[in-house]
């Protein structure tokens, strides 16, 4: 909400809990995942079976090939609130546009914790077969094209599994969700901590938002 | 004549289909898309382009599942529709026409042989998803998803398809475009099977019973479940559906529920298991059954085996009568019902300039505050004579339903406004009204029949109101024949008794308590009553209105229509059910009287219970951003007689300047910014009251249009700065998100517009933001643009030829005042 760490005050911080409120019992969190061998090459990233018989998705871009630099393994995800948060969104964009951007920040919050719960779901296991997670990295970010989201959405079945779906301008509906990559390595450098990796990959140094 | 014959009178060819369904155990085929990948089909292949290229590998899959045994074999068609036909060389027509003459000639093939020549084998056009959210929470219109859905029903009916299978469905509203353009485009049987999760709902929320009751009301033929899950867990979800359906039900289920294996999805519910499964499935009511993702020729072969012969549990009338929203359905029962009567412009001067000034914000707003106060029904009436009906009763209907979840009851006399109300609506609706008279059931009815409407029915016909109970009921009957003529069932007709004020006429509450008994215990029909239509011209009027709500109930009133925002009727209405036992404990009853008197308490949002101060001045109210004490403020100084005008530059637009000067320190942050924008719109709202009671209307400084440009929906960073806009003054035309830039230029030409806002949230939409600036400038040279929006930098507005680069809401007030100031504008 641009507070850049300051507490608000206190009518804002018990908007803040209504609006939670409403949007935790607004929302059906979903998620889809899929695991693949991969091939990182200096600008390409290329995900198959664990066999290698059959190639699923490449997708060009440098910074992905760093971010996965050195993994043998890929898992591609997607989540989503569903409608419910936009709905709650339209309604108080009608009636209080405070709480709608209060409920702006808490959904965007919300999916990415409920990212990071899928994350620790794969790092348990990824954990025992000795391999580490690197940060999630999805398409828009650095270099990485939206179009990919068309390859992911397919590979996915993101519209039958959870109810995603993507418009001709390659955004999601609904609103609050996430698709990302995240590299699985045998290698322990550079284990993925929170926000800090997504404002890292971006370029905008004057994001009022901003988290390193 | 009905315009519902029954299809099968008209297409003999499917007549023994329709016999059969729901009468005797029929097999659909199973999966085809785990066949396809087996056979080299590679990810990201359009699975229907095989239809051309691989027609052999494709006939083959159809004659395994064939020699399994089954009935119905879908066609390779499922994605078959315009959108996902636009990354490959063919198109609609060439893929579907394929798929359905491949499953013929895989028939002949198998009939060939002496021994299969008998079987009666079925073709089904498959249409799944396209894909795509529908308007108003997604990108396509719905009259889009219909067009889309009608290319490929006309296509499969073409090419000889024998029925219409719509599956793996999650929408609500897209099934209901789906529905529509299979009955209107054909006379094939339609069946529907869905996507629920395991707690029952569909991906965008809808229940078992909702979807239910609109699917019914449509006229599916057969409806259930497919995909998503395994039989193991559709058994859970089965009984919610036989529950409630009248109509035979179908379950495709996926072998399992998908797991990944090495990077695979995998489906483990091996053939015997399954076929054990699904055999549970038709003991509990299923009629038509198969498989989806993961089953294979041998699981349809096992089910065949294990199943074949058995005989069926046959649907039967459930006789509910039922309206719905996009996510749960509201029975009529014992326990009464609240219909919401505020959306009506009906001796409401308040109103009727709303729909004049096409503020539909007025509009919703009156649903979310009876959807709040207890209503589970909202009648919406936008009747005015000299207005756009049909038009403004489409676009009521769209933009309550995208944020309010109760059933909706269209409320018209006008046959255009009811007919597009209708078909826009995402549910089962109720339709209000038709009558005894020929000419309103000749109108009414086929559009009631054809959108499944509950019909509230007027006891009234070309004589008028009768004054006597037998007269009421004689047309009540008449009005029943008629509709059983139409193909309407009782179920879906609630008769409304009719209320005249007993001020002029001491016997008509009595009359009309007496009709609503004979209607509800000796017709059997649910009933309805516009209850404060009975103290007309009296005073305390909502004296005499709650004790005539309790006796109505209490005499077989099934819904009132009536004020859910009164507390005295909502006060009879939770009394009356606690009293004759449907209120568990009385639950529902002790939380209304704990609500009621918590918010005697609270009386602000500042949430500080019992010290909201009546002094407090409007400058502080808005400062502090609290609505309700700066709509109190305001109405104060205008009872001391403070010009409007006054009190917006020497008050309002000082407090404002305040906080929006904090905020440009970084003192004050976006939310306290917005509540005292809220609390500055409360203001204006006091001020806008006192000026229509007198007649006037207040003034705007200058006109703006808005915009999220045409691929972006990102729209939130728009609303704020056309909140903060409205607050300074300025008449915002807001044109919404994914804004084309031809229209956003039409707005500018048609309101003479000087000032422009943009936003674009994504770097890839910044392009759209160009294209639009580049041709207001050739058209509209004079018009200044700002734009905004999370990717923009002040270099990249100069090069894309913005006027004005605003870093925050507060800069775009700051940019509009001065053009205002200069007389630019």
């Amino acid at each position: 909400m641009g507070y850049q760490g300051k507490i608000p005050d206190e009518s804002v911080c018990r908007m803040t809990d209504e609006v939670l409120d409403e949007l935790l019992n607004a929302i059906e969190p979903k998620n889809i995942y899929m695991r693949f061998a991969c091939n990182v090459s200096d600008e390409k990233v290329s995900l198959y079976d664990m066999e290698y018989k059959k190639k699923y998705l490449t997708a060009t871009s440098r910074d992905l090939s760093v971010n996965m630099a050195q993994c043998q393994q890929a898992v591609l995800m997607a989540a989503t609130l569903g409608i419910g948060a936009d709905k709650l969104l339209n309604r108080y964009e009608l009636i209080n546009m405070a709480k709608a951007s209060i409920a702006q920040a808490c959904g965007a919050e919300c999916i990415e914790a409920y990212c990071n719960i899928i994350q620790e779901e794969i790092r348990e296991w990824a954990g025992k077969e000795k391999m580490y997670l690197r940060p999630r990295f999805s398409a828009g970010y650095g270099d990485l094209g939206l179009d990919t989201q068309r390859d992911i959405f397919n590979v996915l079945e993101c519209t039958k599994r959870i109810g995603l779906t993507l418009t001709q301008s390659v955004l999601m509906y609904p609103t609050k969700s996430v698709t990302a990559f995240i590299g699985l390595t045998t290698n322990a450098r550079g284990c993925y901590s929170r926000n800090a990796d997504k404002c890292a990959a971006c370029d905008n140094k004057g994001c009022e938002f901003r988290n390193d | 004549m009905p315009i519902n014959v029954p299809r099968a009178i008209i297409r003999g060819v499917n007549l023994e289909m329709i016999e059969g369904l729901g009468k005797q155990l029929l097999f659909f085929d199973g999966g085809m898309g785990t066949l396809l990948q087996a056979r080299g089909l590679q990810a990201g292949e359009i699975p229907e382009t095989w239809n051309i290229l691989h027609p052999e590998k494709i006939k083959q899959i159809h004659r395994e599942y064939l020699l399994a045994g089954c009935d119905i074999v879908k066609a390779n068609t499922f994605g078959a529709n315009c959108f996902k036909c636009k990354g490959t060389d063919y198109d609609v027509d060439t893929l579907v026409s394929a798929g359905i003459k491949l499953v013929k000639e895989a028939i002949s093939d198998v009939k060939a042989d002496a021994s299969q020549e008998k079987r009666k084998i079925y073709t089904a056009l498959d249409i799944g998803s396209l894909g795509k959210l529908l308007k108003p929470l997604g990108e396509i219109e719905f009259s889009a998803a219909y067009d889309a859905f009608k290319e490929i029903v006309i296509s499969g009916d073409k090419a000889g398809a024998d029925l219409i299978l719509l599956e793996t469905l999650s929408d609500s509203y897209e099934i209901k475009a789906a529905v529509l353009a299979a009955k209107e485009n054909s006379s094939l049987p339609v069946i529907v099977t869905m996507i629920f999760d395991e707690n029952g709902k569909l991906l965008t929320g809808g229940d078992v019973a909702s979807i239910t009751a609109m699917l019914e009301g449509l006229g599916a033929d057969a409806i259930g479940f497919n995909c998503g899950l395994g039989p193991k867990q559709m058994e859970k979800l089965l009984p919610e559906l036989t529950a409630c359906c009248s109509i035979p039900i179908v379950i495709n289920p996926n072998a399992g529920l998908p797991a990944v294996v090495n990077g695979k999805t995998v489906y483990n519910v091996e053939p015997p298991e399954f076929a054990q499964s699904v055999k549970r499935l038709v003991e509990m009511g299923a009629s038509v059954v198969g498989g989806c993702c993961g089953t294979t020729p041998a699981h349809i072969e096992a089910l065949v085996k294990a199943c074949k012969g058995m005989p069926v549990i046959q649907a039967s009338d459930k006789n509910l009568t039922v309206v719905s929203s996009y996510n749960h359905a509201v029975y009529f029962s014992e326990r009464p019902l609240i219909i919401g009567e505020r959306i009506n412009p009906t001796g409401k001067s308040k109103f009727k300039q709303a729909l004049r000034e096409h503020d539909m914000e007025y509009i919703y707003k009156e649903g979310l505050s009876q959807e709040e106060n207890g209503a589970h029904i909202l009648d919406v009436n936008v009747g005015l004579p000299e207005i756009d009906e049909p038009g403004l009763m489409e676009e009521a209907v769209m933009g309550i339903q995208a944020i309010i979840d109760l059933p909706l009851q269209i409320d018209t006399s006008n046959t255009e406004a009811m007919e597009r109300g209708l078909r826009c609506y995402n549910g089962k609706p109720m339709l209000n009204s038709v009558n005894g008279k020929r000419e309103s059931m000749e109108s009414v009815f086929p559009i009631a029949k054809k959108y499944g409407a509950v019909v509230v029915c007027l006891c009234l016909d070309e004589n008028g109101i009768p004054e006597t109970v037998d007269g009421r009921i004689a047309i009540a009957e008449k009005i029943i024949r008629t509709a059983q003529e139409y193909g309407i069932p009782k179920k879906n007709l609630v008769m409304d008794a009719l209320v005249l004020t007993i001020s002029t006429g001491q016997d008509n509450a009595k009359i009309t308590l007496d009709t609503l008994r004979r209607i509800r215990y000796e017709l059997g029909l649910h009933t309805v009553l516009g209850v404060s239509n009975i103290s007309f011209g009296l005073p305390e009027r909502s004296r005499i209105n709650t004790a005539f709500f309790t006796m109505a109930m209490n005499n077989g009133l099934s819904a009132g229509i009536v004020n859910p925002l009164s507390e005295p009727m909502m006060s009879a209405y939770y009394s009356f059910n606690a009293l004759i036992g449907v209120d568990e404990q009385c639950m529902e009853y002790i939380e209304k009287c704990s609500q009621s008197s918590e918010k005697t308490k609270k009386t602000d949002n500042s949430g500080a219970a019992g010290t909201a101060d009546n002094a407090m001045t409007l400058e502080d109210a808005i400062v502090k951003g609290l609505s309700e004490s700066a709509y109190q403020a305001t109405t104060a100084l205008l009872e001391q007689n403070t010009e409007s005008l006054t009190i917006i530059n020497d008050k309002l637009i000082p407090a404002l300047d305040i906080v929006g000067k904090g905020f440009e320190e970084k003192r004050m942050f976006l939310p306290q910014l917005l509540m005292s924008a809220d609390a500055a719109k409360a203001s204006f709202e006091a001020i806008k009251n006192t000026l229509s009671k007198q007649g006037r209307q207040s003034k705007s400084k200058a006109k703006i249009v808005i915009a999220t440009v045409k691929g972006d929906i990102h729209d939130i960073g728009k609303n704020i700065v056309k909140t903060l806009l409205e607050n300074y003054g300025f008449d915002m035309l807001d044109l919404g998100k994914d804004v084309p830039p031809e229209t956003i230029l039409a707005a500018v030409k048609e309101h003479n517009v000087k000032l422009v806002g943009l936003s674009a949230l994504m770097t890839t939409t910044v392009v759209s933001m160009e294209e639009t600036i580049k041709l207001i400038r050739e058209n509209v040279p004079d018009c200044k643009v700002m734009v905004g929006g999370a990717v923009l930098t002040q270099e990249y507005a100069d090069m894309i030829g913005a006027d004005f680069y605003s870093k925050d809401a507060m800069g775009s007030v700051r940019y509009a005042n001065e053009l205002y100031e200069a007389g630019k504008i």
